[in-house]
């Protein structure tokens, strides 16, 4: 599949005290830490493998399970419509 | 200490050139000028984004009535990295009212309509606009925005909620929005002829469970209950001042879009006083805030932090005490006051004015 990316109408970023929160169409959706680390890396460019071995260099975790908690967000996330994949692969 | 809100709905004006029965809007829209002027606004965004605020609703009225004042408040909020959402029937989305909000920023367009059909939906509108509003869809749908289609679902239309449902799938539609009316301001006044049988929102409710599975991953849909026949109220705005604020068109801050309606309270003006002095400090958003305001059954009641005892404008509208239960709710004394509603859409509407 093409990398993921946050769907048209949805913006990911960090209130003022640094929780990580979407921006959707339907309102303001708060993010764990671990949602937020994997959804701040979805621009587009990064395929999932990508974003798995980045997060799992950054927390000393081995990829594999790293992968699965990424897709099951992004499976979450597809549903709501608020990720989609890139149009186009980089 | 007092939460922060997330999210701020600038309503730009009341005015409008439709007349839909069942609009929110409160019954004395003269009443709401002068209007904000464009850098009163971007004052106001300004101490929003101070204040925590993250999205930026805009709406009336129909906001498109102030185009430069629009884009000018939509830049602003941009600047300072709140999501921009307007809300709007669209009649007046031309061309180049698109492109300049797109290129102000605009994340997010909720587009109006009164039906699938042109008469029965022109009907309601009380002019003749269905036909210019697919337009306006199509435009919007090009566009590098997000859109969402609305519908407000009341007696007079509930039935063809599935018809909707296709009009939005064919159009392309990714986000559909069905809301059974509220009965704030003009809908309160035609409530008698707006309210749906519990046999109709019964069928709507079940079209939308359908659609939904049938169209999982291509179209969203929300649904707004219709409280009357709930068994449990609305966790109206998250709670009293607890999330949202709303500035009236003529700077009036309010916890809720119908809480002027509420004659106890005094509201302040930001012409007079910052955002977030009134968000903290102001009588009105503090005398329901949290649960210490609650009598019975709320007081007692294991979902009092689930749905806030329901709707303060609601209660007071119902019971004449902002402080009441919502009637919504089965458990309050004066459920009957939603259950005795009359239903039947026999009932002459008064069409929204001016």
């Amino acid at each position: 599949m093409n990398p993921p990316a946050l769907a048209q109408g949805v913006r990911f970023r960090r209130s003022a005290d640094g929780q990580g929160v979407l921006l959707v169409p339907e309102g303001v959706v708060n993010l764990n830490d671990s949602a937020a680390a994997i959804v701040e890396l979805l621009d587009g460019k990064r395929t999932i493998d990508a974003i798995a071995a980045a997060l799992g260099e950054r927390y000393g975790m081995d990829n594999a399970v790293v992968r699965s908690d990424v897709e099951d967000l992004l499976q979450r996330l597809a549903e709501k419509m608020w990720v989609a994949e890139a149009a186009t692969a980089p | 200490m007092v939460s922060r809100p997330l999210s701020l709905l600038a309503e730009l004006t009341y005015r409008c050139n439709l007349q839909c029965p069942y609009c929110y809007n409160p019954l004395d829209l003269s009443a709401y000028r002068p209007e904000l002027d464009a850098d009163a606004w971007c004052r106001v965004v300004d101490e929003a984004a101070a204040l925590g605020i993250l999205q930026l609703h805009l709406s009336g009225g129909e906001p498109t009535l102030r185009p430069d004042d629009l884009c000018s408040i939509v830049e602003r909020a941009r600047r300072r990295e709140i999501y921009t959402n307007l809300i709007t029937q669209g009649t007046f989305l031309s061309d180049e009212l698109l492109d300049r909000l797109v290129l102000a920023g605009l994340d997010h367009i909720q587009l109006s309509l009164q039906g699938a059909h042109a008469q029965l939906a022109d009907s309601f509108a009380g002019a003749a606009v269905h036909e210019r509003k697919l337009d306006a869809l199509v435009r919007a749908l090009q566009r590098d925005v997000a859109v969402t289609l609305n519908c407000v679902l009341h007696a007079g239309n509930i039935d063809g909620i599935d018809d909707v449902i296709a009009l939005a799938e064919r159009f392309g539609v990714k986000r559909l929005e069905l809301a059974n009316a509220q009965f704030y301001g003009w809908g309160l006044r035609n409530r008698a002829a707006l309210l749906p049988s519990r046999e109709q929102v019964d069928r709507a409710t079940a079209s939308v469970q359908g659609a939904r599975g049938r169209l999982r991953g291509r179209m969203e849909i929300s649904y707004v209950l219709a409280d009357y026949y709930e068994v449990f109220p609305k966790p109206c705005m998250h709670g009293w001042a607890s999330r949202f604020l709303t500035v009236a068109p003529d700077g009036r801050v309010l916890p809720c879009p119908a809480a002027a309606a509420i004659a106890t309270l005094t509201f302040e003006n930001v012409r007079e006083r910052g955002l977030a002095e009134i968000w903290q400090h102001s009588a009105a958003f503090n005398a329901y805030r949290g649960t210490g305001w609650m009598a019975e059954p709320c007081r007692s009641c294991d979902r009092k932090d689930i749905d806030f005892g329901g709707c303060r404008c609601q209660a007071y509208l119902l019971t004449g005490d902002a402080g009441a239960t919502d009637p919504a709710c089965s458990k309050s004394p004066r459920h009957d006051l939603v259950g005795r509603a009359a239903v039947g859409s026999s009932a002459a509407m008064l069409p929204r004015r001016p």
